[in-house]
């Protein structure tokens, strides 16, 4: 993507970010963050089939002792490791590299370093409390049951180092911003940054709760917590976390794939309406995980469903804008007719492939996330494995296949290797995608069984079992056989990955592919030619003013809190802890 | 939008055909999602469906657990056709583990836990209620068809969180 430079513009003390050294740090950086996020999804990828297999009646447990002592102590380190450890590493990586090139400023380096140091640290800490059973409270965590130091420390240390790149990418706006006058945020900054500002606020739940109650508590230094309290702050965080799993995946979407796939992005508007909407719809709902949960006026709940509705806006508007995309993409390829467009896409490419499969997912992603939206609808399926099902659609599919398409590119990018099979990772994604599909039927439909989540169910007694739960045994046979596809597609998926790092032919690094926009520049660059006809709308000038939009978000945030943490703060609770595995 | 990189017609005339497009689609997804919003609180409203709610806090954990109604763990006749019933959630069982109750009767659980969270789940209803420890929590529900139901725990509670079940037996209406 290095654009010729013109030199004389540019003050040569500017830190580039395609300067020699500088790019090699950072390529080093950025891979880094890739293979320890990856890793990390090897081992909850290792541990996923087994809870599926887990519902499907089949008790792998008892062979895996001393390494695994129960089916919570591996649950919680699937939930841990796939949905902190691994999403926080590649976004915190993504969302500098990519940033960084595009507008061909280097990142603070240090920050960066950091930003994985504390997050390394804190990885290690939490591994260790799960490793050896003192933690298996689940990646939820919820008081009174009661961890180890270790794990809440290493979850504050992950939780604090996940915001860090925030710094970093406001630095590098600011000093594109300065030689570029009056013109607007490039569009892959501008996504990488409100998903920052908006993870930076949603962070304050969590790291509140840890650092105010569950941190002390667990060294000793309280005797008590409260469990609703901290069951409020949780979801504070833990709703907006997954808009911080699916808008780097959008980040991908919008910034890559229509380049991708040979085309253009068809609206660079909508893109930041969509960004800007997912930030301010995200913080406010938090609560909705607490239908069920005594404390909540019916009217709390009844603007609750209203809100979170309105959290789909933003993902059916790309839905619309990444579809005509493809679209435009399959007909300049040559794609005739209703769906010839389809067709005609690149898909021996694994990259697209897996974004567009990724995209397909979310379809029923989406689907179920509305069931659980609607209060009513939402007691029936509230807890039972209804819940995972949806979010392996969502986070497990759109999230980690993205993050895969985005390692088939970005390994060669930064290692100057060959992916070591095309077809091999092709077969990869499209196991997961029927996997991922198989499975996540067979845990909605089993959901709507009452089959509880998060369940030993295969200990029980086999006529127990049967009891319970024979009336789902078709769904829950779909369950386990949609796990042991995860299985073959994940070990696909990381003999590419490492084979490529560890044995991939040289070839010539292949650039970012930065998507163009209808009617945009072909590159952004800090010394890319001036874009001055730049004729952005009002709206879009207004959403680029960012504090603005982090002003508004966080004031419907508190807006929606206070009337919730009322009640709950002058009924305090004080409830000793308990370790119950 | 003006542009300095040159559109092909193609390209001039797909983007035209998006941005016509563009206002529709947005158009219909504010519909769809108003009318679902409309949908789901009709619904709310019409029957006010499943509404969990709060009767006491405690600041002692274990208080509503040791009250004697919890205790006794009967079912309390609280109108013509309108019972009471205490359950309370403990690390790995509910009590009472059988109750009884009739058909046709508006029932009115109260839920609380003595130790963790618990979830009070009754499979093939929509009750769903969360059992916190300090808090007694409510939600009512009439049972249409006699029959043998499940109380299931689905909070995560500890080692044997799976296997924390009970057992509501619905009397056919007309039974003492
Ligand atoms: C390799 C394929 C995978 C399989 C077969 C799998 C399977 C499962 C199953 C069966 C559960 C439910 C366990 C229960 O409720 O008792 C679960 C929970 C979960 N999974 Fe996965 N999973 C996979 C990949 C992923 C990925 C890629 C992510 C995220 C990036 C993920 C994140 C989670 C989380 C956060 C939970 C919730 C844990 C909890 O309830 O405490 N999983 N997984
Ligand atoms: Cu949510
Ligand atoms: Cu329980």
């Amino acid at each position: 993507m290095s654009m010729d430079i013109t030199a004389d513009t540019i003050p040569s003390a500017l830190p580039r970010s395609d300067s020699d050294r500088a790019a090699t740090s950072m390529r080093r950086l950025m891979l880094a963050f890739l293979v320890m996020g990856f890793s990390a999804l090897l081992v909850g990828a290792t541990i996923g089939p087994l809870q599926a297999l887990n519902y499907g009646g089949i008790d792998a447990y008892p062979a895996l002792r001393p390494l695994l002592q129960s089916y919570y102590q591996g649950l919680t380190i699937h939930g841990v490791m796939n949905g902190y450890v691994f999403t926080f590493f590649v976004t915190c990586g993504l969302l500098v590299y990519l940033p960084a090139r595009e507008l061909g400023v280097a990142p603070n380096l240090a920050m960066w370093r950091a930003c994985f140091a504390v997050m390394a640290l804190g990885t290690l800490c939490v591994f260790y409390a799960m490793a050896d059973n003192s933690s298996s409270v689940l990646w939820t965590f919820y008081p009174p049951l009661k961890g180890s130091p270790f794990f809440y420390i290493g979850i504050t240390l992950l939780a604090l180092g996940s915001t860090m790149p925030l710094p970093i990418l406001l630095k590098m706006r600011a000093t594109w911003r300065r030689h570029r006058p009056g013109e607007i945020t490039p569009l892959v900054t501008y996504m990488s940054l409100t998903t920052m500002l908006m993870w930076g606020l949603a962070g304050v739940g969590v790291v509140a709760e840890l650092v105010l109650q569950l941190d002390p508590w667990s060294l000793g230094l309280i005797g008590t917590v409260d469990p609703i309290v901290n069951r409020t702050l949780f979801w504070l965080t833990g709703h907006p976390i997954v808009y911080f799993w699916l808008m780097p995946a959008y980040v991908s979407w919008y910034g890559l794939l229509s380049r991708q796939v040979g085309g253009k992005l068809i609206s660079d508007p909508m893109a930041r309406i969509t960004f800007a909407l997912l930030m301010i719809f995200s913080l406010p709902v938090g609560t909705h995980h607490q239908f069920s949960d005594p404390g909540f006026s019916s009217i709390w709940r009844g603007i609750l469903v209203v809100l979170t509705m309105s959290v789909a806006t933003p993902s059916l508007v790309t839905a619309f804008t990444i579809g005509l995309s493809l679209e435009y993409a399959g007909r300049l390829r040559g794609g005739r007719g209703w769906f010839g467009w389809f067709s005609a896409l690149p898909w021996g490419d694994p990259s697209v492939a897996a974004q567009v499969l990724a995209a397909v997912t979310f379809i029923l992603g989406g689907a179920t996330g509305v069931v659980n939206g609607s209060w009513q609808l939402n007691a029936i399926v509230h807890n039972t494995t209804f819940i995972p099902g949806h979010f392996h659609v969502t986070v497990g599919s759109v999230t980690a296949m993205t993050f895969m398409a985005i390692s088939f590119w970005m390994v060669p990018h930064l290692t100057g290797r060959q992916l070591v099979s095309r077809r091999l990772a092709l077969f990869s994604v499209w196991t997961w995608f029927v996997g991922m599909t198989i499975f996540a039927i067979g845990m909605t439909w089993a959901g709507l069984y009452g089959v509880p989540r998060r369940a030993w169910v295969s200990a029980l007694p086999h006529e127990t079992y049967h009891a319970l739960y024979g009336m789902a045994s078709v769904p829950l046979a779909l369950v386990a056989l949609g796990g042991v596809l995860l299985w073959v597609a994940s070990y696909t998926f990381f003999a590419v990955f490492f084979g490529t790092i560890l044995f991939g032919r040289r070839t010539a690094p292949p650039p970012i592919p930065f998507a163009q926009s209808f009617g945009g520049p072909a590159s952004s660059t800090i010394d890319s030619p001036p874009n001055p006809a730049q004729s952005a709308s009002p709206l879009i000038r207004a959403l680029d003013h960012i504090w603005l939009l982090t002003g508004v978000t966080a004031l419907a945030t508190v807006a929606a809190y206070i009337p919730i943490l009322w009640p709950f703060l002058h009924h305090v609770t004080r409830a000793p802890g308990w370790i119950l595995w | 939008m003006d542009n300095n990189t040159g559109m092909s017609p193609f390209e001039a005339a797909f983007h035209a055909s998006a941005e016509r497009h563009e206002r529709f689609w947005i158009f219909g997804v504010l519909v769809m999602l108003v009318l679902l919003t409309i949908g789901t609180m009709f619904y709310v409203v019409h029957d006010y469906g499943l509404v969990t709610g709060t009767h006491s806090y405690a600041t002692d954990p274990q208080a509503p657990a040791r009250e004697a109604a919890f205790q006794d763990g009967k079912v309390v006749r609280t109108g013509p056709n309108a019972y009471a019933v205490y359950v309370v959630g403990r690390a790995w069982h509910w009590s009472p583990d059988v109750i009884h109750v009739p058909e046709g009767a508006e029932i009115t659980f109260y839920v609380t836990s003595a130790d963790v969270l618990h979830g009070f789940e009754i499979q093939g209803t929509p009750v769903n209620l969360t059992a916190v420890p300090g808090v007694v929590g409510t939600v009512r529900y009439t049972f249409r068809h006699a029959g043998l139901f499940r109380i299931l725990c689905n909070e995560y509670c500890g080692m044997f969180h799976h296997a924390m079940v009970a057992r509501i037996i619905v009397d056919p209406a007309g039974t003492p």
